[in-house]
């Protein structure tokens, strides 16, 4: 196990130069802006862009400038770890990602305990009761939560909901999270987010672990289950859910990296200034190495979780050894 | 206008995510003003907290490098600049900082300036500002640590003044005799005997010029990139919350502004009756529909960087007159004919184009009458020399009569240029470059049509708004013959600012460029250069109005709306707009 989590680590940091790379490549090679030309103004003149790449070292050549920010993201210079400049506000990169992290957290925390907990029993008694009524309604529901975009969600809550302009003024809504003091102020603001973004993730989770219980209970150790005369609970929970949701628990580690590296859609509809919303800012700014830190740190949770849920997988599957 | 560029730009930041998941294994109508608060400010009560709400962050937080509407929206509040647009009439400068007008020497050469004495900087620095302190901030807009955007077109002129220098670098051609004397010597252009004093004069109101202590800022600015901003002093009524070494803490980049008051301001020596108590700005406000309808039903709130959407506008012109403010922004737009690209180099071709052109459809497609008047020549409302030049009549140029279109009058200029059957007849594929999303992309596609309809063999090619500037119409050798999405802002009241980057032909570079139509006639360059030298505003005003005439003969673009800024505010706000800068002001607004 020790040497298999040395080797994937050591993976984590091959991957990492590689994305690294690409977006390096994506934001500096193949451009539709100037970074210079934005910043220089409405009349530039050839002198001022000049200046200006000469401010942020973009007229060195291209592998130098990857080598300057390989040195911003490790410890080995005086500055140490900053993650570069924001070329619009100038400061430091990483300082700031990590200010905006708890929000990203507390969203996405929120947002898996309230999909697992919806998506759990549902998929587990549609499974049961496949062709049931229930099983029906609650599978519709799942396709119509799948169908809407998280955008267009968002922003039928908020005209519905929101305290200050929903028709229903019922929950915090837009912005409600910055100004929001403490961690039950933080959470009601966050109320609405998490239903939002929870909805499609419950309503896919639940199809899936509807699809892959109703598999498994078909296995032959099920039936074997049953003629040992276990009660049809402890059939369903201890044998059927725990082989069925081994799947759930791989797309739940991707997903959760995925979310940790910015929410986007919903941070930006509900104005929550986590990640998301700070690499779409930046994305909107050409600001390159905002754009390249949260790409970074998105890609170090999807690798991280991928890993943790590997590991995972030996304590949930007996079958699997590493 | 960018939105595609984000999300195809979002796209490729999804792409590399998934790289890694997969290699894991897993603006507005006639020149008059609609709506309220868009005159002369009115008594307030003092006190309070008014809350903007914007989407995205200003462009800059320092004050020698802002450029754009919102950075200038925070100047007005935080800073005293040498001079400052007349709150209800953008076209007069009034003294800020200074004592009176400035003094412009015949030859131009020579700009000197009084300050008044008393104003202090705010915490830390906590000292009486003195004419060093406005130099310094001048010098330091040319530092390689500043690189402000305006510096060299309007301040380039001053003797010993380069762009990109070493920061700490002095200007000699800045002299300050005394404390309260500053004295700006500029050297003649080339072979000429006279210098750009008039424009200096006039840039004087720019943010560049709010007084900054070297003393203090010289270690930020002694930086590769100046960290000033996030450090600054102020001396205008507000400053952005600072703490005890002045760091301005009032300050988390993309998510808000915080301004309060400054302690060390003296309200006898300002104009500004900065009633409320504090400002908050709250970025991320993204979705236009939710903002404006929060400002509608809140309270204390009121718009910054985005406009309501034309279904609120629309709502809030009927139901809620007293929430909106319209007023001239300045600013024009434009479908560029690129006059070296056959068959635009013809004029007569052009007048056809402008003359069966329907520009109240183009002006539909962002949202009707309430967005903007119809242009009938460049300056636009609010600039300087915009009454010269015939106010809302113009010079009765025949083929920008008629805001639908004239085609018997199309016609007949096709004829003089040769196509018989009173349509273009030749069948060249020309290139139209424009946006490919947003109101800027439906407005192309209308141009498109009715260009195709003038029997025009339209290519058009929607890109996003970034690469249309970048790689077609902001570079010559693109050989792109139509841009249906430029147009142009002035940085300030005069005339100068508006023309002369845009059709003067010795402006023209190969990137970067926006000459748009490279129009290039040797007539008006001259006309432009003499310009360039008059000292006084009211012969300025005069003689930029007459090149607005000849530039509006060459036609080189269907100039067709003269936008509006819409702004609203909550129902217990007391809005004023600042006309110069096309939003309210924070300094002279109050809650009711």
């Amino acid at each position: 196990m020790a040497a298999y989590i040395v080797r994937r680590l050591a993976w984590v940091i091959v991957l990492l130069f590689v994305i690294t790379l690409i977006t390096f490549t994506i934001f500096t090679v193949l451009p539709a802006a100037d970074p210079a030309a934005l910043r220089a103004g409405r009349q530039p003149s050839p002198e001022l862009i000049e200046s200006i790449r000469q401010q942020f070292g973009l007229d060195d050549p291209k592998p130098i400038q990857f080598l300057r920010y390989i040195q911003d993201i490790l410890p080995f210079d005086n500055d140490g770890v900053n993650f570069g400049f924001s070329v619009q506000s100038n400061t430091e990169v990483l300082p700031q990602i990590l200010d905006r992290l708890p929000a990203t957290i507390f969203l996405t925390a929120g947002a898996v305990v309230l999909w697992l907990c919806i998506a759990i029993p549902i998929g587990t008694i549609s499974a049961v009761r496949t062709g049931s009524l229930l099983d029906r309604v609650t599978m519709g529901l799942a396709l119509i939560a799948i169908s809407a975009p998280v955008y267009f969600l968002g922003l039928v809550a908020l005209f519905l909901f929101d305290e200050d302009i929903g028709r229903f003024p019922l929950l915090p809504g837009s912005g409600a999270y910055q100004d929001a003091q403490g961690f039950f102020g933080k959470a009601g603001a966050l109320i609405m987010p998490w239903c939002v973004l929870a909805a499609a993730f419950a309503a896919i989770y639940a199809r899936f672990l509807r699809g892959n219980l109703i598999d498994t209970m078909q296995e032959d150790y099920i039936r074997t289950a049953r003629a040992k005369g276990l009660p049809e609970r402890t059939v369903i929970l201890r044998h059927g859910v725990r082989a069925a949701i081994t799947p759930i628990v791989t797309l739940l580690g991707l997903d959760i990296g995925i979310l940790l590296g910015g929410a986007i859609l919903t941070e930006t509809v509900f104005n929550i200034q986590g990640i998301g919303r700070f690499a779409y800012d930046a994305i909107v700014r050409f600001d390159l190495p905002v754009i390249q830190g949260t790409v970074l740190f998105g890609a170090f949770f999807i690798v991280m979780m991928s890993l943790f849920v590997d590991i995972l997988y030996a304590f949930i599957d007996p079958r699997v050894r590493y | 206008m960018r939105r595609s560029l984000h999300w195809t730009l979002i796209l490729s930041v999804l792409l590399a995510l998934t790289f890694g998941v997969a290699a894991c294994g897993g603006d507005d109508s006639e020149s008059g003003e609609q709506g309220t608060n868009a005159g002369t400010p009115a008594e307030g009560k003092k006190g309070g907290k008014l809350t903007a709400l914007w989407a995205g962050d200003t462009d800059n937080i320092d004050p020698g490098i802002t450029y754009y509407q919102m950075g200038t929206q925070i100047i007005r509040a935080t800073q005293a600049t040498l001079y400052a647009p007349k709150i209800d009439d953008a076209a007069v400068n009034e003294p800020q900082l200074a004592e009176s007008d400035p003094q412009v020497a015949e030859d131009g050469c020579t700009v000197t300036v009084k300050i008044k004495e008393g104003w202090k900087f705010s915490p830390p620095v906590d000292r009486a500002v003195t004419t060093k302190d406005i130099k310094y901030a001048i010098e330091r807009g040319f530092f390689s640590s500043v690189n402000n955007g305006y510096a060299g077109p309007y301040f380039g002129g001053l003797d010993g003044a380069k762009v990109g220098a070493k920061p700490g670098t002095k200007i000699p051609g800045i002299e300050t005799p005394d404390d309260t004397t500053i004295v700006f010597n500029l050297k003649p252009g080339e072979g000429a005997d006279k210098c750009a004093g008039g424009i200096l004069a006039q840039a004087l109101v720019m943010p560049l010029s709010a007084p900054v202590p070297e003393e203090y800022a010289k270690e930020f600015d002694a930086e590769t990139s100046s960290t000033y901003g996030q450090n600054q002093v102020a001396t205008g009524p507000y400053m952005i919350e600072n703490n005890a070494q002045g760091k301005a803490i009032g300050y988390e980049a993309g998510r808000r502004i915080h301004l309060i008051r400054n302690p060390n301001w003296d309200e006898s020596l300002d104009n500004r009756p900065a009633y409320v108590d504090e400002i908050e700005v709250q970025q991320g406000n993204d979705d236009a529909t939710v903002m404006a309808r929060k400002i509608i039903e809140g309270q204390g709130m009121i718009t910054g960087d985005q406009p309501p959407p034309p279904a609120i506008l629309k709502q809030a012109l009927t139901q809620q007159k007293d929430q909106i403010a319209l007023v001239p922004g300045g600013s024009g737009r434009w479908i560029s004919l690129n006059t070296t690209v056959k068959p635009f180099d013809d004029l007569n071709v052009r007048k056809a184009v402008s003359a069966g052109m329907d520009r109240d459809a183009l002006r539909l497609t962002r949202g009707g009458e309430a967005i903007g008047d119809i242009a009938t020549h460049y300056l636009p409302p609010g600039l300087a020399g915009y009454e010269e030049a015939g106010a809302a009549e113009g010079f009765g140029l025949d083929f920008m009569a008629n805001p639908k279109g004239d085609k018997a009058l199309m016609a007949e200029y096709f004829k003089k240029a040769g196509f018989s059957s009173g349509k273009y007849e030749g069948n060249e594929k020309l290139l139209m470059v424009g946006d490919n999303e947003g109101v800027g992309a439906k407005t192309a596609e209308v141009a498109a049509e009715q260009l195709r309809g003038m029997g025009f063999n339209i290519e058009l090619r929607q890109v996003t708004h970034d690469a249309m500037y970048n790689k077609f119409c902001n570079r010559p050798p693109s050989d792109t013959a139509i841009c249906p999405n430029v147009g142009w802002i002035k940085d300030f009241s005069d005339p100068q600012t508006y023309l002369d980057p845009t059709f003067n032909g010795e402006n023209i570079i190969q990137t970067n460029n926006v000459n748009w139509p490279e129009l290039d006639v040797p007539e008006i360059n001259k006309a432009m250069n003499d310009a360039k030298l008059l000292t006084d505003p009211a012969e300025r005003a005069k003689a930029w109005a007459e090149i607005d005439r000849m530039v509006s003969e060459q036609a080189p673009t269907v100039n067709w709306i003269w936008d509006k800024d819409t702004s609203l505010q909550s129902s217990n706000v007391q809005g004023v707009i600042d006309e110069s800068n096309g939003i309210w002001d924070w300094a002279h607004s109050s809650l009711k």
